[in-house]
């Protein structure tokens, strides 16, 4: 069936035909990236627990670069891209501007993703995710991230290309719907750290090739505005997608267009400054630069998330209240629906990206704390919980509706999928947690033996600190328990799923809320 | 009312729901007090990291840790030099592929200055069990003023990922009292009572600790200390009254 | 909820700076790349490149 665009049966949405394959693509290609994540993320934590110390030092080295990559620039930047492409050409009712320049693109990801992948895997980039000068990998592995980059700085053009494209055809009226104007601030933030990861990944990638010489700290400054901001791309993001989950789940409305826009704008000025935050007990900068750095520019992105963390929950309160969940003041939380995993996950992401990841943050991110916190547990305690139960965690609820929405497809398994979320983000929690306490302990991370058994001398924590990365242990496995069915789910989904045929949307588990319900049409 | 997926027409910029004005004041609130303990904390808190500061050439780095190594070196540890620099004096700790050389030794209550380096790929200064955390950098030294509070045999672990050698990578400082002792290194040294206690106290400084996270650092650190001891102990043999932990302070 | 008032559906009036700066995404790019290029990388470059060699005492 030849089609340019049909109309979204639930949201009455123009979905144009490349949009539709180029947010399969991407959200194809996250799946396998966070498979492989996820596995080698299994590999990890079953050696940091001493209990098990399951791999060699080589392949723990290995297999950790192979995590943090694949993970925190892989698997998030194809999920990223999706969104672009879904709150760009789909939500203005548009179309792709240039789809063969999308697909070359994508290509481009892949073809880079594949190539680190490869150097990865065959033991030629034993440098973890920083890989920080002047620690060497192979050149092709510099290359592949360089790819990859190019690659995702192009679709974040076409982004705004559409921006263009349906203003000038006139697809929507006013201003750009607030999801869209999410997206746009993650695209421009994207750019700032795709920027700066070209910025240092071309002088490293010449540097590798003996043409050139790279400052180790300068190197770390502009690696970090790549390696931290390119979180803070799904920071935005993932608000953005909790906007979505929020309308697509309740109907939630958005209360104030001003105050959540501002809360977008602040974003865009000041959260990439938060870079800084790897650098607070570096010999390179000064205590001003520290400071006005990692205070964001005085916190005005900790106010921003501040913000969004009460006009999201207040606009799903109120598309309750529209729905007739009026009784009392909690009458609306009781009457959720809990049992949608793109409701729980919306909750789940929220709360723990609020409350554990954000607030360990701004703690640790401060001058003195940041002493007894640096290269510690803490940090990936810190980081687990803002990026995967939040920002994976988001992007796992808003799959539960692409499924339907995009590939057409029913969710299989619907009694695993409600509870996927809860097992996948209260794993995360205990795991973040019981790492932060780790890391209080001072263990330090990325380090594959800490009972110092071959060091010159002799170092023994406390013995709570077995207790508590088991703990840590037991929720990563519980977790990755979560990881894998939704990976089971989704992949049985879309491959040998039941289709949703015209109009039976209503049989398809989810029932969005939001927009006018039209049939779908194929055209031409 | 529309959904964050509708385009808003006309005019959108209005004033917010009281409640959400409320909201913006108390987070605007908060976040001027965050940010004003930043700068405050810095001036008054005396709790600083920032240190002296420069750029050295690692080959002139070694010249001086080797120049400095021949100059007090008053025996050897597992390989390692052990150097007992003059009081108040310079000293020096270079991190390479993988330990940190000298083994130090110095005298508590005494001023140094620690000038930390590496030459070759950066590595992560971690003292334990104080757990105070510095970036080593090759290329540029990094000096800290510390005086020693307590006596005591410490560790220096790398927490910077340095190649396949990096979780061997550790180091010693030994801290000796007015009597040039360390009490930790005795034998006999253990406090069963006191290590116990240790042990139930081991928790983490809480996040909530805020500015005065040193002095939870500096409490945590004595429980974690008491509890290693605690473990190496042997029945019966309470010597020492040091149940103290060791502790150090960092100044600018 | 339609009021007979409502915002959204009322004839355009004057579009409010602030609404019209928010919607102009290049100003928006331009800007965020000044703030970070100026504040973290410019400032940043220029405390390495400025820093003194260390006399090692």
């Amino acid at each position: 069936m030849r089609w340019i665009h049909r109309v979204c049966p639930v949201t009455g949405l123009k979905i144009d035909r490349q949009a539709d394959l180029l947010i399969r693509a991407h959200g194809v290609a996250a799946t396998v990236a966070l498979l492989i994540g996820g596995i080698a993320a299994v590999l990890v934590l079953l050696t940091r627990w001493q209990a098990v110390h399951l791999l060699d030092a080589v392949w723990f080295y290995r297999i950790l670069t192979v995590h943090g990559l694949t993970m925190l620039i892989f698997f998030i930047l194809f999920f990223e891209m999706a969104v672009l492409y879904f709150t760009g050409p789909v939500l203005l009712n548009s179309r792709v501007p240039a789809p063969r320049v999308g697909w070359a693109a994508f290509a481009l990801m892949v073809a880079g993703a594949v190539l680190a992948e490869w150097m990865m895997w065959t033991g030629r980039a034993d440098v973890l995710l920083s890989s920080y000068v002047p620690l060497r990998a192979h050149p092709l592995y510099y290359l592949g991230i360089i790819l990859f980059a190019v690659g995702a700085l192009i679709v974040t053009f076409q982004f705004f290309a559409s921006l263009v494209v349906a203003k000038r055809e006139r697809t929507y009226e006013g201003s750009v719907p607030l999801i869209t104007f999410g997206a746009a601030t993650a695209a421009i933030i994207a750019v700032i750290t795709l920027g700066h990861g070209a910025g240092i990944y071309i002088p490293t990638f010449l540097w590798s090739l003996g043409l050139m010489d790279v400052d180790p700290q300068i190197y770390r400054m502009v690696w970090w505005a790549l390696g931290h901001a390119s979180q803070q791309v799904n920071v935005a993001a993932m608000v953005s997608v909790w906007y979505l989950l929020g309308a697509l789940t309740v109907g939630s409305v958005v209360l104030n267009e001003k105050i959540s826009r501002t809360a977008f704008v602040l974003y865009i000025l000041f959260i990439s400054l938060a870079s800084a935050h790897h650098l607070l007990v570096d010999p390179g900068f000064g205590p001003a630069w520290k400071v006005v750095n990692t205070s964001y520019f005085m916190y005005m992105a900790v106010l921003a998330s501040m913000l969004h963390g009460f006009t999201v929950p207040a606009g799903v309160e109120v598309g309750q209240r529209l729905r007739g969940y009026t009784q009392g003041l909690f009458g609306w939380i009781r009457r959720a629906p809990w049992g949608d995993p793109g409701f729980s996950s919306l909750v789940l992401s929220v709360v723990v990206f609020g409350f554990v990841g954000g607030i360990t943050g701004v703690t640790i991110g401060t001058e003195q704390i940041n002493m007894i916190v640096h290269n510690t547990l803490r940090v990936p305690g810190h980081f687990h919980a803002t990026v995967v139960s939040g920002t994976a965690m988001a992007f796992m609820g808003l799959t539960y509706y692409l499924i339907p929405l995009i590939f057409r497809k029913k969710i299989a398994f619907w009694p695993l999928a409600k509870w996927q979320p809860y097992l996948f983000a209260g794993g995360m929690l205990f795991f973040s947690i019981f790492m932060s306490f780790a890391g209080g302990f001072a263990v330090p991370r990325r380090h594959w033996d800490i009972t110092f058994s071959n060091a010159p001398f002799d170092l023994q924590f406390s013995p709570a600190v077995d207790l508590v990365m088991g703990v840590m242990a037991v929720g990563g496995l519980v977790a990755a328990v979560g990881g894998a069915l939704y990976i089971l789910i989704t992949v049985w989904s879309v491959f040998f799923g039941e289709p949703i045929r015209e109009g039976e949307l209503s049989n398809a588990h989810v029932r969005p809320a939001a927009g006018a319900g039209e049939s779908a049409t194929a055209v031409a | 009312m529309h959904t964050g997926m509708q385009s808003p027409r006309g005019v959108w910029w209005k004033p917010a729901h009281g409640s959400e004005k409320v909201w913006f004041g108390l987070a605007f609130g908060w976040s001027m007090v965050l940010f004003a303990m930043m700068p405050l904390w810095h001036w008054k808190g005396g709790q600083n990291p920032s240190g002296i500061r420069g750029k050295v050439d690692p080959a002139a780095y070694r010249a001086r840790v080797e120049e400095f190594i021949a100059a007090y070196q008053v025996g050897m540890d597992g390989g390692f030099p052990i150097v007992e620099p003059p009081p108040g004096s310079d000293i020096y700790m270079m991190g390479q592929m993988w330990n940190w050389t000298p083994v130090l030794k110095l005298r508590k209550g005494v001023e140094y200055t620690l000038h930390l380096s590496s030459v070759d790929v950066n590595h992560g200064f971690a003292l334990y069990p104080i757990n105070v955390n510095f970036q080593v950098v090759p290329g540029y030294d990094y000096a800290l003023r510390i005086t020693p509070s307590e006596a005591g045999d410490f560790r220096v672990m790398c927490n910077e990922f340095c190649g396949i050698g990096h979780h061997m990578m550790l180091g010693r400082i030994i801290v000796v009292d007015e009597d040039g002792e360390v009490p930790g290194d005795v034998a006999a040294s253990q406090d069963a009572g006191v290590s116990g206690e240790g042990v139930a106290s081991a928790e983490p400084a809480g996040d909530g600790a805020g500015p005065a996270g040193g002095a939870a650092v500096a409490g945590k650190m004595a429980a974690d200390g008491a509890g290693r001891r605690g473990q190496e102990a042997t029945s019966g043999a309470a010597v020492r009254d040091h149940a103290a932990a060791p502790g150090a302070e960092v100044s600018r | 909820m339609t009021s007979p008032h409502d915002p959204y559906r009322d004839p355009p009036k004057a579009i409010p700076l602030g609404q019209r700066l928010y919607d102009n995404w290049l100003l928006l790019l331009v800007v965020g790349i000044l703030v970070m290029v100026l504040i973290y990388t410019g400032w940043g470059l220029w405390e390495v490149l400025t820093l003194p060699l260390s006399a090692l005492p």
